[in-house]
């Protein structure tokens, strides 16, 4: 399980892993509120947006063939409703190269627009967390005040997510050896009610040990940090560069096309 | 039923990220306060259960080739731990859904909190603290689960549509969107519901002392959950109803032209020139220049087709540019 | 001179009535390596939650002179680590940095003092390039250390282990053995494996059946191939 996962990118050591990452959270929200902040009905200029995380992406040594599979992964949801623009704008517009010239509805426009965004903030979210150490992350989120229930609930979960993933992949492992064709839904049902219940049974005991080692050392309802991250020059660097690109992007670039 | 940030507005995305962040903040104060590390463990692994627990999987009738899983906040919420705790896991599985697995985007993260994890937790609770009595009858457990299940599913899923209209960025008319969405979250609920049920005789066959410590009695009384039910149903009746409506809001009615009635004199025209460069202005300084106030769409007839390509083209050569670099600087070191 | 460890009479029997632990008298000096050896079930890792105030039953127990009750539960805490069987219940945070300050950050320590301690403790048992892996990262073995530095790190006179030799292979298996001899704190492990316990401890102490059956230097319990087979063990 942990081998698919973006978490081993996260310890790699490029310019961009060494950053702070509250820095790097920052210009992942600026930079997606940019691209969304874009016309709704003109996909050129989003494209020009991805410049910027490909970038990241390929500097920090995060492969491109990893990041576009996730992608294609967490895109039906999106897709769907993309497609259902056409069906509702038919608006037509003319695109003309010179002497040829087609007509593209309003309600592809959007699509390709909707799409087109959809690629460059995923580019943009995995430039942060292909760089960012997910405990680091943690304390970014920690130091922008987040409430410390939270965070130390996120810490336990992602601490433990492969714990049971793991546990879930070894259940559905035994299904399979004893189950050789779909046994009608009512008994279906039952099998997977039985392996997420016992599932459960065994988190909740994990759940019971777990509470045994915090109290074992010294636990009493207050969480302690320990993070102090400082921003250095290299942090300076990357916010004025952040800036730069900014400016160009959304001040100059856009209204090229606009 | 994951919000991506491209269905989204700005303005809504960041309103949703406020609610949610109050919302939250409310909510882990108030966890904070009777927080054990026997509560703590279990909140932790929990939200680990809900992702492995959507792993399980099985045969849906009549759909061949897809499952159905469970997705957990009724469960959670109605069963074990309280709305409140369950929140709070619930929100952490979409926090880690987002920056681990990147399904829902950044900026969506406050609307998928309050579509998935919020809402859901709540209602859910409400409704089956409604039909549960005191005295621990087995079959209205049951279907107060299904009940609730179908009604939390139904309620995150109404809040999707409600942001995507407000949001605008898609054209599906809200009735079309209301009832495919609502159609399929009721199916989605029902599932839901019934695997719930199906965990919960397989616990209390093999541990009914788990079972014992469950269904979240105590955590508000039954008047409570029934009033917070009533006051949800007309805050939604209201909500909708106002955006059902085809009139224009009661600001823009005001001083827009109205064909209907010719001798009503606006106070400014449409197409009056201050109109049209205060636009011009805005548009140019502006960072969102997509919100706009007046609800003129956008007028970007695309006839420069070679200007478009060229960016098209630009940015591709760019970014192999930046990908040769890449491969001439030698390969990064990252860490096995 | 206090004992490290002092046992009287301590009983204690399950929420459903079986009886998990009778009439224990222990005592055990500071600095010894002692093991409990036993049959599953006999209720070695009771009595190490016992020593630990997890569950309360009939009789005493002093952990360096005091008492073993609600009111001192704190001091117990410091003075007493537990390593638990399973290394992941016991490594939950994000980082092993983290689980290895999480005891002397609860022990209200500063942060300069936190630091040299999870140094230390990450050197002691050889993990400190690993400072920065999440747990699941890590290899069994490793787990098994780092399960060690958390609880190295508050430095407590008394450490318990529950089969910490659990799953390791012969490699990992001697690191430990080699570990546990450099520790310098009293030590109480309980564990199926004869060879294991005998290359580490001096004493071994057979419990059978919730209660003690015998006590002796190593040498001569664990060789004592009558004594060994009656309670389902066997020498090393």
């Amino acid at each position: 399980m942990h081998h698919a996962y973006l978490d081993k990118y996260a310890d790699g050591d490029s310019f961009f892993h060494h950053l702070d990452s509250r820095v790097k959270f920052l210009a992942a929200v600026v930079y997606t509120i940019l691209v969304l902040s874009l016309p709704r009905d003109h996909p050129a200029v989003v494209v020009c947006y991805a410049v910027a995380p490909f970038a990241v992406l390929v500097w920090a040594g995060i492969p491109l063939w990893f990041v576009l599979r996730r992608i294609l992964m967490v895109s039906p949801f999106v897709l769907v409703l993309a497609l259902s623009c056409p069906l509702y704008d038919k608006t037509p517009y003319p695109v003309v190269f010179g002497k040829i010239s087609f007509w593209l509805t309003g309600g592809w426009l959007r699509c390709f627009t909707i799409l087109a965004k959809f690629v460059v903030t995923m580019l943009t979210l995995f430039a942060l967390v292909g760089t960012t150490r997910f405990a680091d992350l943690l304390a970014g989120l920690q130091w922008m005040r987040f409430p410390d229930v939270l965070v130390m609930q996120l810490g336990f979960l992602y601490r433990y997510l492969f714990v049971l993933v793991d546990q879930v992949h070894h259940i559905l492992l035994a299904r399979s050896a004893r189950k050789f064709h779909p046994l009608g839904f009512r008994r279906e049902m039952k099998i997977a009610a039985a392996m997420t219940g016992s599932l459960f049974i065994r988190s909740i005991e994990t759940s019971q040990r777990i509470h045994i080692a915090m109290q074992s050392r010294g636990f009493t309802g207050t969480f302690h940090s320990l993070r102090h991250t400082r921003i250095v020059l290299r942090d300076i660097i990357f916010l004025l560069g952040f800036l730069a690109v900014c400016v160009l992007l959304h001040g100059w670039v856009r209204h090229i096309f606009m | 039923m994951h919000m991506a940030n491209e269905l989204l507005s700005v303005p809504v995305a960041t309103g949703a990220m406020a609610v949610a962040g109050t919302g939250l903040g409310w909510i882990c104060k108030k966890v904070r306060q009777e927080l054990t590390s026997e509560k703590v463990a279990l909140m932790g692994v929990l939200g680990a259960f809900v992702f492995a627990a959507q792993m399980v999987n099985f045969q849906l009738p009549m759909m061949p080739g897809t499952s159905g899983h469970l997705i957990g906040a009724v469960f959670l919420a109605v069963m074990l731990v309280g709305p409140h705790l369950a929140a709070v896991v619930l929100s952490s599985v979409v926090i880690i859904q987002c920056l681990l697995f990147q399904d829902g985007g950044l900026l969506a993260i406050g609307c998928n909190i309050v579509n998935i994890a919020i809402v859901p937790s709540y209602v859910g609770y409400f409704v089956y603290r409604t039909i549960v009595s005191e005295r621990k009858n087995k079959v209205r457990l049951f279907i107060a689960a299904i009940v609730a299940c179908v009604f939390a599913a139904e309620a995150g899923s109404a809040l999707v549509v409600v942001e995507a209209i407000i949001s605008k960025v898609l054209l599906v008319p809200v009735g079309t969107f209301l009832a495919t969405m609502a159609g399929v979250h009721l199916l989605v609920g029902v599932m839901e519901g019934l695997i719930t049920v199906a965990i919960l005789s397989y616990l209390t066959a093999v541990r009914p002392d788990l079972i014992e410590g469950m269904t979240g009695e105590g955590m508000f009384s039954r008047k409570t959950a029934i009033l917070s039910l009533v006051v949800i149903t007309v805050i939604t009746a209201a909500g909708f109803s106002l955006l059902a409506s085809s009139k224009p809001d009661g600001l823009e009615w005001s001083y827009l032209e109205r064909p209907e009635q010719p001798d009503f004199k606006p106070l400014i025209a449409n197409d009056d020139p201050r109109i049209k460069s205060a636009d011009e202005l805005h548009s140019k300084i502006a960072l969102m220049p997509d919100y706009t106030t007046r609800g003129a769409s956008e007028e970007h007839p695309v006839s420069a087709g070679w200007t478009s390509l060229a960016g098209i083209v630009g940015s591709m050569v760019c970014m192999g540019l930046i990908w040769l670099s890449a491969k001439l600087l030698g390969p990064t070191k990252t860490a096995a | 001179m206090n004992f490290a460890v002092e046992i009287q009479n301590f009983s204690y029997s399950w929420p459903d009535g079986t009886k998990a632990l009778r009439q224990i008298n222990l005592t055990i000096e500071h600095g010894q390596k002692v093991v409990l050896v036993g049959p599953n079930g006999a209720g070695k890792s009771t009595l190490l939650l016992a020593m630990g105030g997890f569950v309360r039953g009939t009789g005493k127990i002093l952990i360096d002179g005091i008492e073993v009750c609600p009111a001192n539960v704190k001091k117990i805490r410091m003075l007493l680590g537990c390593c638990m069987e399973n290394p992941d219940d016991q490594l939950f945070m994000p980082t092993l940095y983290e689980d290895v300050a999480f005891g002397p950050l609860n022990m209200g320590l500063g942060a300069e003092e936190v630091k040299r301690r999870v140094e230390d403790s990450l050197r002691k048992v050889g993990l400190e390039a690993m400072a920065h892996k999440t747990p699941h990262h890590l290899s069994a073995g490793q787990k098994r250390a780092a399960a060690v530095a958390t609880v190295l790190s508050m430095s407590p006179k008394i450490i318990t282990f529950d089969e910490p030799d659990g799953g390791l292979d012969p490699r990992n298996r001697n690191n430990l053995v080699r570990l546990l001899r450099e520790l310098s704190q009293t030590l109480i492990i309980a564990t199926c494996d004869m060879r294991f316990a005998a290359a580490v401890a001096d004493r071994a102490v057979v419990m059978d059946n919730s209660c003690i059956v015998a006590d002796g230097p190593v040498a001569e319990i664990f060789y004592n191939g009558e004594l060994m087979a009656s309670h389902g063990l066997e020498t090393p």
